[in-house]
């Protein structure tokens, strides 16, 4: 079951990409896969995030006017880039996260639009605001997808408290009527 | 271990970029039709749901107006009635002249119907998906329009869904004329700006006098679009000159922000031969000789 929760996160947000956009506009902003992407590459399984990565991509590609595999690309780079800065650098508190996710969205963002500059095909959106509108709708759903995230994935991983510690030694009570002797 | 696979996966989504770029306009990727016929099961619930939750909190919203609402449009039920008569005299006087002048009023084109059940993912982009496919007789490149006027065209199909582009994005490309199109010779290019209230008309002479409020129809020369379809009304011109030309911005006469159905146009553009052969400055095989 533990193996399954990454891909069944990583589906209901391809999922929310695909839809949540038709519900408001300003769902657009945020970035569901590479948030999911992200995660991954957080908890140092670079296999992992390297295959989600190219899966959420492609998969948002196949429904986008873009080129097909031009998000593919930049998650899979993002994750890779990710992961190995996490084997390097202690991350794992949440506010050491949020620039993380911050800066991979930008990274994202920059390689999405660069290969398509690269390839012929400008995109339709405006460079910068994208940019600074994606950074902040992700970022801000970013952090409280991993809290909620932390909360209930890893919540079964943690030891208990009782657990925690090592049963304390119960110091035998002397009988007090021998000790009144 | 991981830096090569890093590096085969980012060179696969390279290949599949290249190729998906070298013939974008009429790219049919087999991965990318049958993901839109998988997306399609989980988007049209999706948009039903969410267009009656909207609609239901909307309906309580405008709950409170609807007393004024309901005396202002008994007053125009009204007007109406008494236009709609003075509108049939004019329908039968314009049928006695049609039949006097041997016009036959047919619809040029059948229209499908269709609603949109998806946007673009990526906020780069912004084509919208449709709940008609191949299976109702979609092809590539059929023009899509409501009721103001013309929309984009269908840029892939899948047996369920297809993916519309729409006028006002960057690549995107329209033969148009200033005015009718028989009376008017004011031909041009009209071209997305990225905004979804505003296309510009390109390579339109400067000498020729242009005013903001003009409309503007397709001519049917770019062999994609049907001509006579309205597509906008003029509504800045910075004048160019001699040999400057103007730099026209058109506002689209569809709705394109708000839209929630859409129609397809069942046409099939004469092949391009053909076509070619029609214009005045075809070399035919006379004209060889």
């Amino acid at each position: 079951m533990q193996q399954l929760k990454l891909p069944i996160a990583l589906i209901i947000a391809v999922i929310l990409q695909w839809t949540l956009r038709n519900v408001a506009e300003p769902f657009a902003y945020i970035d569901f896969p590479l948030i999911i992407v992200v995660y991954a590459a957080l908890h140092r399984d670079s296999v992992k995030a390297i295959f989600s990565g190219t899966f959420a991509g492609l998969a948002v590609d196949a429904l986008s006017g873009g080129l097909m595999g031009a998000t593919g690309f930049s998650k899979t780079f993002v994750a890779y880039a990710v992961s190995e800065l996490a084997r390097r650098v202690y991350l794992d508190n949440l506010l050491l996260r949020i620039p993380v996710i911050a800066g991979a969205c930008v990274i994202d963002d920059l390689l999405y639009y660069g290969l398509h500059r690269l390839l012929g095909q400008e995109p339709s959106a405006e460079f910068f605001v994208t940019i600074a509108y994606t950074l902040i709708g992700t970022t801000i759903a970013g952090t409280i997808i991993y809290l909620l995230m932390e909360y209930f994935l890893a919540e079964r991983t943690r030891p208990k408290r009782r657990d925690a510690f090592a049963t304390r030694r119960q110091t035998r009570r002397r009988n007090p009527i021998r000790l009144g002797k | 271990m991981t830096p090569w696979l890093v590096i085969v996966l980012l060179l696969g989504n390279f290949i599949l970029m290249a190729f998906d770029a070298r013939d974008i306009n009429t790219g049919q990727r087999i991965i990318r039709v049958w993901s839109q016929t998988a997306a399609d099961f989980v988007q049209s619930p999706v948009t039903t749901a969410s267009s009656s939750f909207s609609g239901y909190f909307g309906s309580i919203a405008t709950l409170r107006s609807a007393q004024t609402e309901n005396d202002v449009l008994k007053q125009r039920i009204q007007e109406l009635e008494l236009e709609v008569k003075g509108n049939e005299e004019l329908t039968s006087e314009n049928q006695r002249l049609k039949s006097l002048l041997g016009l036959k009023e047919t619809s040029k084109y059948k229209v499908l119907p269709a609603r949109i059940i998806g946007r673009d993912p990526s906020v780069w982009f912004d084509s919208s998906i449709i709940n008609r496919g191949s299976l109702d007789g979609v092809n590539l490149n059929m023009p899509v329009v409501t009721d103001g006027g013309l929309v984009g065209r269908i840029t892939a199909v899948s047996p369920l869904t297809a993916q519309v582009d729409l006028i006002t994005l960057d690549k995107s490309g329209v033969a148009g004329v200033i005015g009718e199109i028989s009376t008017s010779n004011v031909l041009g290019v009209i071209k997305g700006t990225s905004k979804k209230d505003l296309l510009e008309m390109r390579y339109v002479s400067g000498s020729v006098e242009v005013q903001p409020g003009q409309t503007i129809y397709t001519t049917g020369q770019d062999g994609i679009f049907p001509p006579g379809l309205k597509v906008g009304e003029i509504v800045e011109v910075k004048s160019g000159s001699a040999t400057v030309p103007h730099q026209i911005f058109v506002r689209p006469s569809a709705r394109i922000d708000s839209m929630q159905e859409v129609g397809i146009l069942m046409y099939e553009p004469p092949a391009r031969d053909e076509f070619e052969q029609k214009l005045p400055n075809a070399i035919t095989k006379e004209k060889v000789r």
